[in-house]
């Protein structure tokens, strides 16, 4: 049947974008080996000369560690998560259990429109707004009350860490409050009734009888914001210096996504006459892929029980 | 948990009328009273706490809203919109008619592929695959492709339409890529519109003797349209807000789009606010503002046709 | 008990004149109603689905509230622990005095007053927790036990009370949803049970269940009116006349009648009643 082939261009997609990205990655992975995963070295040599190895052209010193972005990668969605998880219940809660009907109804439409804002937008207006705030009014404010936990001294460079993580949070949360909010008020009106009639209070209904209902799915959108901050790209890059080969030593250095350093690195490998560099960028592919694809099997796993997934919760039905 | 301890010693379980050893009722018990007060306080700092989370996050929003409406309505004049783009750096002039018109044209053609595509994919799956093996491993797919980063997609747009089929830089290479992107989005929303369908309507279609096909096409169709195209409108706000996929695939141009899909670069919207916002030019901070704004509203207009039209449709 | 059987407006205007709002903690005076309504109207927006009721609850006894759909004894229960006041556009005129106060003044809190006046629905409906954790629920919310030995022994009594004891005293850290129809009802029951309430309000509790089932909560009725005093809905007329005292017989947000249950089936006083006794109303 028609329709049945052209469904099948998912498996299409999908194929095609694990054979490329393999096929591309092949050579770096040969050239760098297993120094990929653990070098925090990212360099082009490009002003060396052509060297072969194994059979296969590169600039002689050049080595692609990826260490200082997957550590970025990690960072900033960690902070995001920590930062977006607890805003993103209170909304939830917020939305579902505290709100009358109407207010929930508009304040819903406002987080969906916060879902929609292009993330191009987004770093724009943290480059604008959010980053300088930052760094001229919290973090350093930050850096001198908390100088004696480590990593929240020394000095502030330029916007990193906190910016980033907050973007993040900020475009974390429709995904966690949505879901999350659809799942309490999907709770049985049977059980509330029951915990009322006991005489509890609202709060106590909501955390002891809705929150565990809903948790499956809660724990479910969790994960799948991960993977939406795991995988963004061009709000970090708008946001986070071009921070190569130096691990952040404090809150405050610099930083850098894979994701982000993918897009903001793909043009100046394309004077690497050896491919090498792009090669290497192409297995920075291959590992945010794995990583996004990791989380949302996860993801799936938990959602599962005849919930949603984030492909179709962009329709509020 | 081990309740052996919950048993009375003297083994006097049984059912007839035993005393409760505790007949005073539970209001009347000392520190229910003060110990419920202090439960409502609770409650009420939770709403509190609820409501302050709501803010924070609508403060940003409404600044971003605020911020790119106003930069935007300053700049914005008819010719901004109908002229091209002029220079580059440091010295940038001119309107955004070539990123309208290639935001535009890459949108209409990545549409033009993936609803087709995913519209059919969708009724094949609410309708003839029997929750088959298959049928979950697509669905898989195409959650793991959701789930991409817009980067990662980038890239094997550039390898494979840009490279490897030779397109060049091209409109063709980047609405392709748009398309791979917005597919699972169209694909899974098109199958639960469909599968919201009441099967007592399916039902009563064959009963009357039509072909499965036939009620698809006059039937179920026409029920589930209204979420079909809040799924397609969802998809195409999500196309018009990326940026990522189309960097390698599409470049960017500054001249309008001549109509040649292959070999030719193009401009989109996008890519104007990530790029022309650090330029140190006045002129193109202007523009990145303006393009801001454009997008903003369009998703604006989008996210209420989509909320207020579902419903509107689905009461008919 | 005859001279103690309440049966219209004239008698209840007599005793309201003589009430004195009750200090809490005082004992009830056992010829008065534990819970009286008093022109007690409610309304749900514009529309009036209680109209004027003069109700006398007494205590140990199990007042049946019947009638035919519709006709508002769902509504009329659930006002008497407030659990009415979610419902938007919900408003009331009259008074309802548990024990000679008003439960609906300004003051008092609903979530209190359900402390006082438990509630025991339809449909079974045990939380996916425990059977211990369901019982110990409310004691917990609450703090009724100090230590884990008078949680165990509230959670024992009240499963014993509720004649579920024998059968899951070997499961209790088993899911509640594990049991059957009638277990899960009558865990419901002893849920309620826990948290010490003066006042049982059952709302149709046995119509869900199979015959056996029903036969043993109706037992249990019976004999929970000893300690506690039971409001029961139902429109299963043999069951009314099986357990009841009282029978208070709702038309249309109107009561109809009121009075012992033998004399409501016997020798009904109003038309209206005698045609729903007889099936044809």
């Amino acid at each position: 049947m028609v329709s049945a082939l052209l469904g099948s261009s998912a498996f299409l997609f999908l194929f095609l974008t694990i054979v490329v990205l393999v096929i591309f990655s092949y050579p770096s992975f040969i050239v760098n080996g297993l120094g990929f995963f653990t070098s925090i070295t990212w360099n082009p040599s490009l002003s060396g000369s052509v060297v072969t190895v194994n059979g296969i052209r590169s600039m002689s010193g050049a080595s692609f560690g990826m260490l200082v972005f997957f550590s970025g990668t990690l960072l900033s969605s960690g902070l995001a998560l920590l930062i977006g998880v607890p805003l993103s219940l209170g909304i939830a809660i917020f939305l579902s259990e505290v709100a009358p009907q109407r207010i929930s109804n508009i304040m819903s439409f406002f987080v969906e429109l916060l879902a929609g804002i292009p993330s191009i937008v987004f770093g724009f207006w943290g480059f604008l707004v959010l980053g300088p705030f930052l760094i001229h009014s919290v973090e350093p404010v930050m850096a001198k009350y908390l100088y004696f936990i480590p990593y929240f001294g020394g000095k502030v460079y330029s916007y990193g860490l906190p910016a980033s993580g907050l973007i993040l949070a900020l475009m974390t949360v429709p995904i966690i409050a949505s879901i999350s909010r659809d799942a309490m008020a999907q709770t049985p009106i049977e059980l509330r009734e029951a915990g009322r009639a006991l005489g509890l209070t609202d709060w106590e209904v909501t955390r002891k009888i809705v929150l565990p209902s809903a948790r499956t799915a809660i724990a479910g959108s969790i994960v799948l914001g991960l993977g939406r901050a795991l995988g963004e790209t061009m709000a970090v890059v708008m946001v986070s210096e071009s921070a190569v080969n130096i691990l952040p030593k404090t809150f405050y250095y610099p930083i850098n996504s894979i994701a982000a350093f993918m897009a903001q690195t793909l043009d100046s490998a394309f004077t690497d006459p050896t491919k090498m560099e792009i090669y290497a960028l192409v297995e920075l592919a291959v590992v945010l892929l794995l990583i996004t694809t990791t989380v949302n099997v996860i993801a799936r796993l938990l959602v599962r029980r005849g919930f949603i997934t984030s492909a179709e919760h962009v329709v509020q039905v | 948990m081990d309740h052996s301890n919950v048993r009375s010693p003297e083994g006097a379980g049984d059912n007839a009328s035993p005393t409760l050893s505790v007949t005073v009722p539970a209001w009347k018990q000392p520190g229910v009273i003060s110990n419920h007060r202090r439960r409502v306080m609770k409650g009420r700092i939770v709403e509190v706490l609820a409501v302050l989370c709501i803010l924070a996050v609508l403060l940003p929003l409404g600044d971003m809203i605020y911020m790119f409406a106003y930069r935007g309505l300053q700049v914005i004049s008819i010719p901004k919109l109908t002229t091209i783009t002029v220079g580059s750096a440091s010295f940038v002039s001119g309107g955004l008619a070539n990123a309208i018109a290639g935001t535009a044209l890459l949108i209409s053609l990545a549409a033009a592929i993936t609803i087709p595509i995913g519209v059919l994919g969708g009724v094949y799956m609410s309708e003839f695959s029997n929750d088959s093996r298959l049928s979950e491993g697509l669905r898989f797919a195409a959650d793991i492709m959701a789930g991409n980063s817009s980067i990662v997609l980038g890239y094997v747009g550039y390898l494979v339409f840009v490279l490897y089929f030779g397109w060049g830089y091209s409109a063709a290479a980047g609405a392709l890529t748009l398309s791979i992107l917005m597919f699972p989005y169209v694909f899974r929303t098109t199958e639960l519109a469909l599968r919201k369908v009441p099967a007592s309507i399916r039902e009563a279609a064959i009963a009357l003797g039509s072909t499965k096909t036939t009620m698809i096409n006059r039937l179920v169709l026409r029920f589930a349209l209204p979420g079909i195209l809040t799924g397609i409108i969802l998809a195409v706000g999500i196309g018009l807000s990326e940026t990522a996929p189309l960097l390698y695939t599409a470049l960017f141009s500054n001249y309008l789009p001549s109509g040649a899909l292959f070999h030719e670069p193009i401009g989109y919207l996008t890519y104007v606010v990530y790029v022309y916002s650090q330029l140190p030019s006045n002129g193109a901070h202007d523009l990145a503002y303006l393009s801001s704004f454009l997008l903003i509203s369009a998703v604006l207009v989008i996210n209420v046709v989509a909320r207020v039209g579902l419903r509107k449709l689905s009461k008919v | 008990m005859l001279e103690e059987e309440v049966l219209m407006n004239e008698e209840n205007d007599a005793l309201r004149g003589e009430r004195q709002p009750l200090k809490r903690g005082e004992p009830s005076d056992q010829s008065a109603p534990l819970i009286q309504l008093t022109d007690f109207s409610a309304f749900y927006g514009d529309v009036e689905v209680l109209k004027n009721i003069n109700l006398s609850i007494e205590s140990n006894k199990i007042t049946v509230v019947m009638g035919p759909s519709g006709c508002g004894k769902s509504t009329l229960v659930r006002t008497l622990n407030r659990m009415n006041d979610e419902v938007p556009g919900f408003r009331i005129k009259g008074k309802i005095l548990l024990d000679g106060e008003d439960i609906y003044a300004p003051g008092v809190d609903p979530v209190l007053l359900k402390t006082r006046v438990g509630m025991v629905f339809q449909k079974p409906n045990p939380f996916p927790i425990s059977i211990y954790d369901n019982v110990a629920f409310g004691p917990r919310i609450h703090k009724l036990a100090k230590n884990k030995e008078q949680l165990n022994a509230i959670v024992r009594e009240s499963l014993q009370y509720a004649a579920l004891w024998e059968e899951v005293k070997d499961r209790l850290e088993k899911n509640a949803l594990g049991l059957s129809g009638g277990q899960q009802q009558r865990l419901c029951i002893a849920r309620a049970l826990a948290v010490k309430p003066e006042v049982i309000l059952m709302d149709e509790p046995a119509s869900a269940l199979d015959p056996g089932a029903t036969y043993k909560v109706e037992e249990l009725m019976v004999e929970l009116k000893e300690k506690y005093t039971v409001v029961l809905v139902t429109h299963n007329m043999q069951q009314a006349a099986r357990v009841g005292t009282s029978v208070a017989f709702l038309y249309r947000g109107e009561l109809v009648e009121f009075g012992a249950a033998s004399d409501v089936f016997e020798n009904p006083k109003n038309p209206l009643t005698e045609k729903y006794i007889r099936g044809i109303l």
